[in-house]
């Protein structure tokens, strides 16, 4: 296989891999706000790339503590994200990236309405390509299985509104408040025309002292959010549209996230961790460079019980448009 | 990456983070910034005397706080304003298995702010699980009592027997509630 037919695969999974990162990160519906950054990995051989997308979350009622889904007749609440991410090839194998959302709150309760808008929490991450996959078309030995391997550290930088903030209205938070400091791994094995990446990450809040709630100065405190685990697999077909090179690449997928229960003042506080299982869909348009491509994808919480502790129900509606420079 | 493109990437960085409210999470402070009360004033402040409200419960009845305060045997009254999402339901979950068993003297009100009318409110409520509990859910339907605490999702306000605000602020872990209620007067 030639170099850049090995890109083209490449350049595919990770496509499929950095739109599956959105679910992950992107973080509860509007009713408890937030949002979420999204890692942005850089296809081998590109140079930079700018990525747009936007997410339309929609609350579709509750897991509680316990893990039984309520539903919430009444209640409409959306938030709205666009996303502008850059990311910057540093050496042969080092990229940075960094991605910016921008957050709308529409909060439709039976005798409240409200809505606001502001900067959500800002992801820097930087990623470093371990390993390629050396065999994306035949396998003629076992190694030959051995996906691709990039890892790195992502920070979240707290540039949202929390509560911690000069806002008075829980429903008009566009961010959690903390740093994060996350380790990522993305696994990726190609053979045409199937693809299967596996993201993991762990991550852990920075304790930060808290002197107001909403607008209100309290008594000071330490605060810190649980450690956060999240992975996801996801499968894909990419499909050759005609004789040309364009592509369109399918792809299903199941997510985990977990947060722990996070401390006050050293003190665990039992009412703070959440968990939320989640499967998702999505479809990429490539063009016949592979410079321009363009998804759709679905992330769909099962409104059921068990899929979710103490967190919202949410769909996950994205669109995305991204270009490469080589 | 060459070093005009670090600078840019700082400068979009340096941007945002002058804007707005954000510098509180960036900078977070630690220190005490709870303005002083004149005492004897009514308003939502720790130490002032409570602002008085009326509302009907989830079962048509009409609860005043300064009558439910002022009852012989009630020690506190806490007050909890809800909207029923996932931490206000953790929080509730929380304080019934935490607290409530400790503090037979003191009442517990949930006060639902986002519901239309009682009957709203009762549906909520008896879709949460928390029908027949320790809570009697209020209808804020007005948002009397949002308003006059100066509440949010999750606020915890506890007041004493003489009508005095001991605490008000977020519920968290509960520990400050229950350090609160065990210092009642």
């Amino acid at each position: 296989m030639n170099e850049h037919s090995l890109s083209f695969w490449l350049c595919a999974a990770l496509l499929v891999g950095a739109a599956l990162f959105t679910p992950l990160t992107a973080f509860a519906g509007s009713c408890c706000g937030g949002g979420g950054g999204v890692n942005l990995v850089l296809p081998k051989f590109y140079e930079s790339m700018i990525d747009l997308s936007v997410d339309i979350e929609q609350y579709n009622g509750l897991w509680n503590n316990d893990g039984k889904y309520i539903d919430q007749p009444g209640y409409h609440l959306w938030q709205y994200r666009m996303n502008v991410g850059y990311a910057q090839r540093l050496t042969s194998r080092w990229q940075a990236s960094v991605t910016v959302p921008y957050v709308w709150n529409y909060n439709g309760y039976p005798n409240k309405t409200s809505r606001s808008d502001g900067i959500g929490d800002m992801t820097l991450s930087f990623w470093y390509e371990a390993r390629e996959d050396r065999s994306a078309w035949k396998i003629r030995s076992p190694g030959d299985l051995i996906p691709a391997v990039t890892i790195g550290p992502s920070l979240i930088i707290p540039t949202g509104i929390s509560p911690y903030d000069g806002v008075s209205d829980s429903t008009d938070v566009t961010g959690r408040g903390f740093y994060r400091l996350d380790g990522n791994i993305l696994l990726d094995k190609t053979i045409h025309p199937w693809s299967a990446t596996l993201a993991m990450s762990y991550g852990t809040y920075l304790e930060r002292p808290v002197n107001q709630e909403y607008s209100k100065f309290v008594e000071p405190y330490h605060k810190k959010l649980g450690d956060r685990t999240s992975a996801s697999l996801s499968l894909s077909y990419i499909y050759y549209l005609g004789s040309g090179g364009d592509t369109l690449t399918g792809t299903a997928s199941c997510s985990y996230l977990n947060e722990e229960n996070g401390t006050i003042d050293g003190r665990q506080d039992a009412t703070s961790g959440f968990r939320k299982e989640t499967v998702g869909g999505a479809i990429a348009y490539s063009s016949t460079d592979h410079d321009w491509s363009f998804r759709v994808s679905w992330s769909h919480a099962v409104r059921h019980d068990g899929w979710g502790d103490n967190f919202p129900t949410t769909d996950i509606y994205t669109l995305g448009v991204r270009y490469g420079f080589r | 990456m060459d070093s005009a493109n670090v600078r840019r990437l700082l400068l979009v960085m340096c941007i945002l983070a002058g804007c707005g409210n954000m510098t509180n999470d960036l900078y977070p402070s630690g220190s005490n910034k709870v303005p002083p009360v004149q005492p004897g004033t009514i308003g939502p402040a720790v130490g002032q005397f409570a602002p008085d409200f009326t509302l009907s419960d989830t079962l048509g009845n009409s609860v005043t706080l300064s009558t439910a305060v002022t009852t012989t045997g009630v020690q506190g009254t806490v007050l909890y304003f809800t909207m029923w999402c996932p931490i206000c339901d953790s929080h509730m979950s929380h304080m019934l298995s935490a607290t409530v068993p400790g503090f037979p003297g003191v009442r517990f009100f949930a006060v639902d702010y986002v519901s239309g009318s009682a009957a709203d409110a009762r549906n909520a409520e008896i879709s949460a699980g928390y029908a027949g509990t320790a809570f009697t859910v209020l209808a804020d339907t007005q948002q009397t009592a949002l308003n006059l605490y100066q509440a949010t999702m999750g606020t915890t306000v506890l007041i004493d027997r003489n009508g005095v605000i001991q605490m008000n602020e977020d519920y968290k872990d509960g520990a400050r509630l229950r350090t609160a209620l065990t210092e009642l007067p």
